[in-house]
């Protein structure tokens, strides 16, 4: 924990005096619960505020900080601190893209508590919704409503439902009981974390790739000890097979996008990674969506990647008809 | 003499007064400060850097009737006070629980927590204090960008902004804009507002804006138009070309996951073999071909023609039938 320096301890001063002016009597022990401070930071600080005040200094011109026997806390004379500051605009905006994200949920009260305060804070802000164009829209991911409502059901009452998944990375569905234990977003997608009965392990699955759900009503299996909270999406095995790419920079996404290892930039930009292989039709798709910008430079455990891309560029021309007659 | 008792008696000066004052008059006026000389310009200067950085709005002014001009420093009421926003506490608890579930870091959001009134009343959870379900979570943290204050300050002033853009061809511009909207999508932040010299709406990634974005001060005249609404845009929607309607035929095997993935706006008719057709706008050709040919052969571009031609030409190339010369005059359609 770093020093706390005289700045730090100004910005709660300049927020807790006002409340205390606005609420006179209040206990030391509930101020600082509701600023969640240790009594004795509050205490310190109160203990400066009162050697404040207006030249010259005298009695009648100082901050008048009163903490009566049962510990309940007064301050007068404070007029110029007697409201809090202005939020900085990193301040407001934090504020306003938290609560435009916890409404941006599927199932959300649109017309709640938090719907309202954000509207009241933008317009103490003065970024009010004109012509129903807001300034700031957080979108944590797309995701039905429903299904997303009944996996977070089912997390908080640890029961099991049964999906039907799409896997992007085999390009096939599949039909599997899950004990789902954790919903979450992450880089614009929602997630469930959850025990596969089908694959006997944890799997993380993409909300928006289940096609339907149905409950199973009934508990969860208990969740293994060693099982961990997981905040990434793909944890490789040594085992897993592997491309090296060799990248232009307009594919740079491609390091972004994916779990990379040994990552090495040029000087021209070109860049150098190697990526974990799950499947071969993830590969295949990855290989075709990158064409010109990508070369495969070497490849472990994974029998010509080349050739694959080759095959499945083949087989989508075949769709645009024989060379020489390309119309739709 | 306690540095905060300073900092918070030269700010209650400086709110006090209705006229500026110089630094000689705060020394004078402000208990703790070292002697005229260089200790007291040093203890001075720290000083204002650290309101500035507080966020006090420090005004600095000629004082009037001095020739040579001196500057003289005080802090404008109307400047420094929050406007009350008039939160009740229902209201309050929910904004906490918000920056608990979705989480920003580094801009100092517990600090405007407590300008809004600290916690709702009561020291243990309850309806008025409520806590994230554990079950679903500190739902998200969501990443932060340097560009994002500066931008979100000219929107609430409304006045244009400058900065520079990088293109994906490793190049950058100069970019003018009248600030419309910050949109927090596909994990990463986007503004969307006016570009003044190519005259049209745009969209920027945060990321690839190149240093500071510089203030102009002058004011914007565009209305921004309504937002899009709940749901999130895909990639190809958010764009600095412009929109082009294009025509996508998919089989009836992908349709639906094509349908999810382009989002409900999207006109559909149908196609042959029971496929679907959708008419999607793009105003980025290339993340929109990349979403084509991730479904393979289960869709194909009708329109435009060009697009077709191009990515024709682009699976050429993978299938080693053509070079990569060929391709990009073949027009890669950048």
């Amino acid at each position: 924990m770093s020093r706390t320096t005289a700045s730090d301890r100004m910005r709660r001063v300049l927020a807790v005096v006002p409340w205390i002016v606005a609420n006179p009597g209040r206990r030391v022990s509930e101020v600082a619960s509701r600023f969640g401070l240790k009594e004795s930071e509050l205490l310190d600080d109160l203990g400066v505020v009162y050697m404040v005040g207006l030249p010259p200094y005298s009695p009648d011109a100082l901050v008048d900080v009163e903490i009566d026997d049962e510990g309940r806390v007064t301050i007068r004379l404070a007029d110029f601190f007697s409201r809090p500051l202005r939020l900085t605009p990193g301040q407001g905006l934090a504020l306003l893209a938290s609560s435009d994200g916890l409404l941006s949920i599927p199932g959300t009260d649109p017309d709640g508590a938090l719907a309202r305060a954000l509207a009241k804070l933008g317009s103490a802000l003065g970024v009010d919704s004109e012509n129903a164009s807001d300034p700031i829209e957080v979108h944590l991911g797309a995701a039905e409503a429903a299904v997303l409502d009944q996996l977070r059901r089912a997390a908080g009452a640890g029961s099991e439902v049964e999906i039907d998944y799409y896997s992007y990375n085999r390009d096939a569905m599949t039909t599997r009981a899950v004990a789902p234990w954790r919903v979450f977003a992450d880089a614009g997608h929602w997630y469930v974390h959850a025990w596969c009965h089908r694959a006997e392990g944890e799997r993380i699955f993409r909300v928006d790739r289940i096609e339907s759900l149905t409950d199973l009503d009934r508990p969860a299996a208990a969740r293994p000890d060693d099982a961990e909270d997981t905040d990434g999406i793909f944890h490789p095995r040594d085992d897993d097979p592997r491309v090296t790419l060799e990248l232009q920079p307009q594919a740079a996404w491609v390091i972004a996008a994916y779990p990379c290892e040994d990552v090495r930039e040029g000087d021209d930009g070109v860049i150098t990674a190697t990526l974990v292989v799950t499947a071969q039709p993830w590969l295949e798709r990855l290989l075709v969506r990158l064409g010109p910008e990508a070369r495969i430079v070497a490849s472990d455990g994974i029998d010509d990647p080349g050739g694959l891309a080759v095959d499945a560029a083949e087989r989508i021309l075949a769709r645009y008809g024989p060379a020489g007659d390309r119309s739709p | 003499m306690n540095k905060l008792e300073r900092l918070l008696n030269l700010t209650a000066v400086l709110l006090d007064t209705p006229r500026p004052l110089t630094a000689e008059d705060l020394r004078q006026k402000v208990d703790g400060y070292p002697p005229a000389g260089a200790a007291f310009h040093r203890a001075f200067e720290r000083d204002k850097d650290d309101l500035r950085v507080l966020g006090i709005p420090l005004r600095v002014e000629r004082v009037p009737a001095t020739d040579p001009p001196i500057d003289g420093y005080r802090i404008e009421a109307d400047d420094y006070y929050l406007p009350d926003p008039g939160l009740d506490p229902d209201e309050l608890a929910a904004l906490h629980l918000a920056s608990l579930t979705v989480r920003l870091d580094g801009l100092g959001e517990r600090e405007a927590l407590w300008k809004l009134g600290g916690m709702a009343d009561g020291p243990e959870p309850g309806p008025e204090r409520p806590q994230p379900d554990p079950a679903s979570g500190a739902v998200t943290s969501i990443p932060t960008d340097p560009a994002l204050e500066p931008l979100f300050q000219a929107i609430a002033e409304r006045r244009v902004v400058r900065f520079d853009y990088a293109d994906r061809q490793g190049g950058s511009a100069r970019r003018t804009v009248e600030p419309w909207r910050l949109d927090f999508q596909r994990g990463r932040w986007y503004l969307t507002g006016w570009d003044r010299v190519r005259e049209g709406e745009r969209n920027f990634r945060l990321d690839r804006i190149v240093g500071t974005v510089e203030q102009t001060g002058e004011p914007a005249t565009s209305t921004p138009p309504p937002s899009p609404g709940a749901q999130p845009r895909p990639a190809w929607e958010i764009g600095d070309e412009e929109t082009v309607m294009a025509r996508l035929l998919v089989d009836a095997a992908r349709a639906e996951t094509a349908a999810r993935q382009l989002g409900p706006d999207v006109v559909t008719e149908p196609g042959r073999d029971g496929g679907t057709i959708f008419t999607v706008p793009v105003a980025r050709h290339d993340a929109f071909r990349s979403f084509v040919l991730g479904l393979l052969d289960h869709a194909e571009i009708l329109e435009p023609a060009a697009w077709r031609r191009d990515l024709v030409a682009w699976l050429e190339v993978v299938a080693g039938r053509r070079q990569l010369s060929d391709a990009a005059s073949g027009g890669a359609g950048r």
